[in-house]
């Protein structure tokens, strides 16, 4: 009976010890995640956690509602949504959309608006760098570029400088 | 009876005394923005990291820290790595208590700095036991919160203290505090400080041997109450 008791005694300390160990290793890891992601809010927190257990999924319905504001032209409307649907900036496919309205919106017949094309590249970026094995394209019949590289090219030429910016024969361009 | 206080120290010792030092060095380094009220999240500065070097010297020198008890071949393997990880834990919650009450930038920063480090070194050649150091950590800590939440965060104030007026007037030019925190700051600091010492609580061993429990109550000291949580080497074997 005392025999029984001891090893009891034993194996709840053996216990307590293991849960011990165990729970300081997670919650150290925690800390540490929580430093290295830098959240800003206990939402971010939360988001944060979403993708780390892979879990996390682009709010459908705010996506369509900035699709429709995109349809509109209401690009910065459309960004709005876009940041409420995926605030983790991580769904390559709205990144796409709001590195479209970044160039839509900055797109001009006769200049491009430099900073709006920056933050597009930044987006398109964002993209290429989540989608899976770097690539992304977009079945979308009201787009005129499908892919992100597509998209990429036109934002960094938009930006860049040369003589045939000059060229009179850009005010008939097109947008894409 | 013995049984129930066993599987209680059992659990002071191995988890919730691990969990408090975690949960300081989560809190130490937090801070709320003044503007966008967002978090920061400040690991903790080289500064800091030294302190709590020489502030675990201190807890040795002191015998607030007995590393025989902590760590010791006798003791299964078990037993040791949590001891390690609570004793990594203890230096890096002392490192972010740091971070909690050293300014940011600035003037400050350096001289707060300078202070830690002056006192730490000099606490070097004193003697101390477990009882006077959690003491003197108590005031240390009480004294730079105090400084940076209470007197130093009025320099920030957007209409301006007296003081404010007056430190901006005499030191025309040079940065003296660092960017602006939300009031939330503060109270987590706080917290983080309060957890920061009841946890020295539960690690330090008494400064006189207490031959039971019931002794250690009638002292009334919470250092003396926590001998039964500090491990021994007859407790850790299985």
């Amino acid at each position: 009976m005392a025999c029984c008791f001891i090893i009891q005694v034993g194996m709840n300390k053996r216990v307590i010890q293991i849960t011990g160990l165990v729970w300081t290793i997670i919650y150290a890891l925690g800390i540490i995640w929580i430093y290295a992601t830098q959240p800003r809010s206990l939402k971010e927190v939360a988001t944060n956690t979403q993708l780390a257990a892979g879990v996390y999924e682009v709010n459908q319905e705010k996506f369509n509602n900035g699709l429709g504001l995109f349809r509109r032209d209401q690009f910065r409307a459309a960004r709005e949504e876009w940041a409420a649907a995926d605030p983790a900036q991580h769904d390559p496919r709205t990144q796409f959309y709001v590195a479209y309205s970044f160039y839509r919106e900055g797109w001009g017949r006769t200049y491009d608006d430099d900073q709006l094309f920056k933050e597009g590249l930044t987006a398109v970026n964002r993209a290429i760098e989540h989608a899976p094995g770097g690539s992304l394209t977009v079945d979308d019949p009201d787009l005129q570029m499908h892919t992100a590289t597509e998209l990429k090219v036109e934002l960094e030429e938009g930006t860049e400088r040369s003589w045939s910016d000059l060229n009179p024969m850009k005010l008939f361009r097109q947008r894409k | 009876m013995s049984n129930i206080a066993e599987r209680n120290r059992q659990l002071l010792h191995f988890i919730v005394l691990p969990t408090l030092l975690l949960t300081v060095v989560l809190l130490g380094g937090l801070r709320v923005d003044a503007h966008t009220k967002q978090f920061l999240f400040l690991p903790p500065p080289l500064v800091t990291l030294l302190s709590a070097a020489l502030l675990a010297v201190l807890f040795l020198r002191a015998g607030a820290l007995e590393l025989h008890r902590w760590l010791a071949i006798e003791q299964p393997l078990l037993v040791n790595a949590a001891h390690l990880l609570t004793l990594l834990a203890l230096f890096f919650a002392s490192a972010q208590a740091f971070n909690s009450v050293l300014p940011e930038q600035g003037l400050l920063h350096g001289m707060f700095s300078f202070l830690f480090l002056w006192t730490l070194w000099t606490n070097q050649f004193a003697a101390f036991d477990a009882r006077r150091l959690l003491r003197s950590l108590m005031v240390l800590f009480g004294t730079a919160f105090v400084l940076k939440h209470l007197l130093i965060s009025g320099l920030d104030s957007p209409k301006g203290s007296w003081l404010g007026r007056l430190t901006a007037t005499v030191l025309q030019g040079v940065s003296i505090t660092g960017p602006g925190f939300a009031p939330a700051t503060g109270y987590i600091s706080f917290v983080a400080l309060a957890i920061y010492v009841m946890a020295l609580m539960l690690v330090m061993p008494p400064p006189v041997e207490v031959s039971s429990s019931s002794e250690a109550l009638l002292l009334g000291d919470s250092v003396a109450r926590t001998d039964s949580l500090n491990p021994r080497p007859e407790d850790n074997q299985n």
